[in-house]
């Protein structure tokens, strides 16, 4: 029974882990590149929160859209200061640009709220259901809801939609795409949007139960990436499952060791992992680009 | 008047001038600023620039994202501190204690790790370091936990006391400099040209035997090794050890030393160094949003010079400054080798899922002899090609070469074996010299001046003499083949196996590469030369062996392949069965 609790938990987190590893897999199937500000636009997400309901005191739930729309236009620009100019080099190139450009939005944060950790609003308010000696709190029922909606909302959009086919062209063959007359440049933007979008989301359902400080965004990419290595490098699906996997590794163990054990028990395991499966658990579809 | 011109070349041709003089000017600053927090700031500059100096073996020559240099910097800082701290004991053995206490990590870890593709040899880097950090924090009774040790002596150098100041930064940059010494000598020259070539195009760098996982595992050591030391300075500078040292922001300022200053450039290090430590200090005003622009600045330089500032040095006199070649080595003449060994094949066997590339061959090639294998598209000559050489390994059968099998060795065994080869797509290093080019294929070479005079001999051979400066890049396709023939031939091989040299070449082209073929071969090297052009081919061949669905169809004179009707049949295109309807 604790066991099922504590993976109810793990679920929970891992939605929210899903958020951020589908961003980074997106720019990163867009670009070929390492988004290594993704982690911090997170943290960028659960500030919002934290500002916006000192505004406008609402639940969370009804912030999220315009969290989601701001976090989509700092996206807009991430993709234009700190990838666009360097399109054209090596892969490396971006993710440097992209820990300065994670610099700026860890220091700009510390600037303006401190080094404090915050906590945004809950999504619809505190309380908790019960059923056969299990607790499932209201926020991390609606983080599960939400990051199911998101997550379909983008496989509908990805599927079936015409502008999904061209953004998924662009992810394939950038070149191929553009002799096509896609917009290669534009789709590349609009990745980086909806991946900020997405980090925007998941601070802000996770900055409430976890709280939230400035210095949180390396937590969160080194997340996203050992989520993305073991789920196969570009693989959607896979790292979907691999956030899973690192929640319920985190929450699971964390129960029994403190929770920096926990984390440096994970590096293990991922050193593992690599050992026995030097490509991942479920096999690469991205060739060596990074 | 040599050294003359090569000491103007020196200057002229590389952007060493311009870093030099910036290096001297920084080197003044204290004495224009002589406080103690300024010595401080150039202390920190010169343990960076040569964490720096070391980490530019693993990311800049072996061009591997390592994510774990800050993790050497930082054991080096523990295992240094500590020594101090609780076993009392004198720079002098701690020093050294640091340095091996990384180098052992990196031994530890590189057999699982280097193997690694590129973006899970990052992560991997990282999570070694998450790992020793985990240690540090937890290992309370020696690491002092999250608090740390606090309370680091003076350096004690065999009793005599190192104050901080002048001393400590004289001790920091006399050790940059000796660092950065070594450091050259590990990576100028042909051993540069030998890490770019594995950089940029491993499976040339394994056919021209340089041993890739070798030459990695080193760059990995020496950067741990330079990272151990450069910890070991830093916690007698800051006079603390904590977690802090051990934590992602020491490895990006690494990273963004390395970026900004040069990949590869020593002096780019140090300049690196020097101007990221002082940078924030310059933001200070800002006060709490100096860190913020930092990293603007940051993103700005990434962005505005992203081949750093020493490419970005380079471009500039490019433009401005005409290019100085330095003379070129004396050529050094070279025996010509009689072949001995003879390779023999027998019922080999590749597949790729469903289709049978190679379908046992049998094939015996002897010393001396000079032979054409033809076969129309995906008859499987490449592949048969890609068999020889350890590229690719059989199904089934057996390639013997002197009487020994080679069909089970790594590609850079066979290449060391005496079987040299080229490609179909050229693998050259564009951005490197057609001379270093060339002489990188002599995975022997020990002198890098006599090596590079026998380089000279064979682009005399070649016709290249007068393109020896030149990159490769901007060579055109023809001489480029001739490039890589050349870099084939340093190896001294006893057979030389070409894989469609004369594609992209022009007729006049064609005729000049067969008549250097011919005398190649005249000279006693061993040829098997793969084409699909029958006329080039005959120019120098004495046997031509015909593929055909990955078996061999004909096999004899040039004349009498050239005349059997399989042959013919094959040649437009048709299954032998059909050739009498046409």
């Amino acid at each position: 029974m604790e066991l099922l609790q504590l993976v109810i938990n793990g679920v929970a987190l891992g939605a929210a882990y899903a958020l951020v590893a589908l961003g980074f897999v997106l720019v990163l199937n867009a670009t070929g590149a390492v988004n290594f500000a993704q982690g911090d636009l997170v943290v960028a997400g659960g500030f919002m929160g934290v500002a916006l309901v000192g505004l406008i005191p609402l639940p969370a739930i009804l912030l999220l859209p315009l969290v989601m729309l701001t976090m989509a236009a700092i996206g807009l620009a991430v993709s234009a200061l700190a990838y666009w100019p360097l399109r054209d080099r090596p892969p490396v190139s971006v993710f440097i640009s992209t820990i300065a450009l994670g610099i700026i939005i860890q220091n700009g944060l510390n600037g303006a709220f401190g080094a404090e950790p915050r906590t945004a609003p809950a999504m619809f308010g505190a309380g908790r259901f019960e059923f056969a000696g299990l607790a499932v709190g209201h926020q991390s029922l609606a983080i599960m809801v939400v990051a199911a909606l998101l997550i379909g909302g983008i496989h509908l959009l990805l599927g079936r939609s015409q502008l999904g086919r061209m953004l998924r062209a662009t992810a394939q063959d950038r070149e191929v795409a553009a002799a096509l007359g896609i917009p290669v440049g534009g789709m590349v933007a609009l990745t980086f949007a909806l991946a900020a979008a997405l980090a925007g989301a998941a601070g802000l359902l996770l900055a409430n139960q976890f709280f939230v400080s400035p210095a949180d965004g390396g937590n969160f990419i080194v997340k996203a990436y050992i989520a993305v290595v073991i789920g196969g490098w570009g693989r959607v699906g896979g790292a979907l499952a691999g956030a899973m996997l690192v929640a319920l590794f985190e929450t699971v163990v964390a129960a029994w060791f403190d929770y920096a054990v926990a984390s440096g028990l994970l590096y293990a395991a991922l050193l593992a992992i690599l050992f026995v499966r030097p490509q991942g658990l479920f096999g690469e579809t991205v060739g060596r680009r990074a | 008047m040599r050294t003359m011109a090569r000491l103007r070349a020196w200057l002229t041709r590389d952007v060493n001038t311009l870093l030099l003089a910036g290096a001297l000017g920084l080197a003044a600053w204290p004495f224009i600023q002589g406080d103690p927090y300024s010595l401080r700031l150039l202390t920190l500059s010169g343990i960076y620039a040569l964490a720096t100096i070391g980490y530019q073996f693993v990311f800049g020559h072996a061009g591997a994202l390592s994510l774990a240099q800050g993790t050497f910097f930082g054991l080096g800082a523990y295992v240094a501190g500590i020594l101090s701290v609780k076993a009392g004991l004198g720079f002098e053995l701690a020093f050294p204690a640091a340095i091996m206490a990384a180098g052992l990590l990196a031994i530890a870890v590189s057999m699982p790790v280097l193997r690694l593709g590129s973006h899970y040899f990052a992560l991997a880097t990282l999570g070694i370091g998450q790992v020793v950090l985990l240690v540090a924090v937890n290992w309370e009774s020696v690491t002092g936990g999250a608090n740390g040790i606090a309370g680091v002596s003076k350096i004690s150098l065999f009793g005599l006391t190192v104050e901080r100041g002048w001393p400590l930064m004289l001790l920091v940059w006399g050790l940059v400099a000796l660092g950065a010494l070594a450091a050259r000598h590990f990576s100028s020259g042909l051993a540069g040209a030998k890490f770019s070539l594995m950089r940029e195009q491993p499976m040339a760098a394994e056919a021209a035997g340089i041993d890739i996982r070798r030459l990695r595992f080193s760059a990995f050591l020496l950067s741990a090794l330079y990272g151990g030391a450069a910890g070991a300075l830093q916690v007698h500078t800051v006079r603390v050890v904590s977690p802090e040292v051990l934590e992602f922001p020491v490895m990006v300022m690494l990273l963004a030393i390395v970026v900004i200053g040069g990949r590869t450039n020593i002096a780019g290090a140090i300049l690196g160094a020097v101007l990221l430590v002082h940078l924030p200090e310059w933001f200070r005003p800002l006060e709490k949003y100096y860190l913020m622009a930092y990293g603007a600045a940051l993103l700005a330089m990434i962005v505005a010079a992203p081949w750093g500032i020493v490419g970005a040095i380079a471009m500039a006199r490019r433009k401005w400054l005409p290019e100085q070649n330095p003379p070129l080595p004396v050529a050094v003449s070279r025996p010509p080798g009689s072949a001995r060994e003879r390779l023999d094949i027998e019922g080999l066997v590749r597949h790729f899922g469903g289709v049978r590339a190679v379908d046992g061959i049998d094939l015996s090639i002897a010393p001396g002899e000079a032979v054409g294998i033809i076969g129309a598209n995906g008859s499987g000559k490449s592949t048969l090609v890609n068999l020889i050489a350890g590229a690719e390994k059989p199904d089934a059968g057996y390639i013997r070469w002197a009487g020994a099998r080679i069909d089970a060795l790594p590609a850079v065994r066979v290449a060391q074996s005496g079987i040299s080869r080229t490609f179909q797509s050229l693998k050259l290093v564009d951005g490197m010299s057609v001379l270093d080019n060339v002489a990188v294929g002599d995975w022997r070479s020990e002198i890098a001046e006599r090596t590079r005079g026998e380089a000279v001999h064979l682009l005399d051979r070649l016709g290249l003499t007068e393109f020896a400066w030149r990159l490769c890049g901007n060579l055109p396709p023809g001489l480029r083949r001739r490039v890589e023939i050349a870099r084939a031939l340093m190896a001294r091989p006893a057979m030389l196996l070409l894989d469609e040299p004369a594609a992209g070449l022009t007729e006049e082209e064609r005729k000049d590469l067969a008549r250097m073929l011919s005398e190649l071969n005249r000279d006693g090297a061993t040829l098997a030369v793969v084409e699909h052009d029958l006329e080039f081919l005959s120019r120098f061949a004495s046997r031509l062996v015909c593929l055909d669905g990955g078996r061999v169809i004909a096999d004899g004179t040039p004349e009498s392949v050239r005349h059997e009707p399989a042959v013919i049949a094959a040649w437009l295109g048709r299954p032998p069965g059909q050739a009498r309807d046409v």
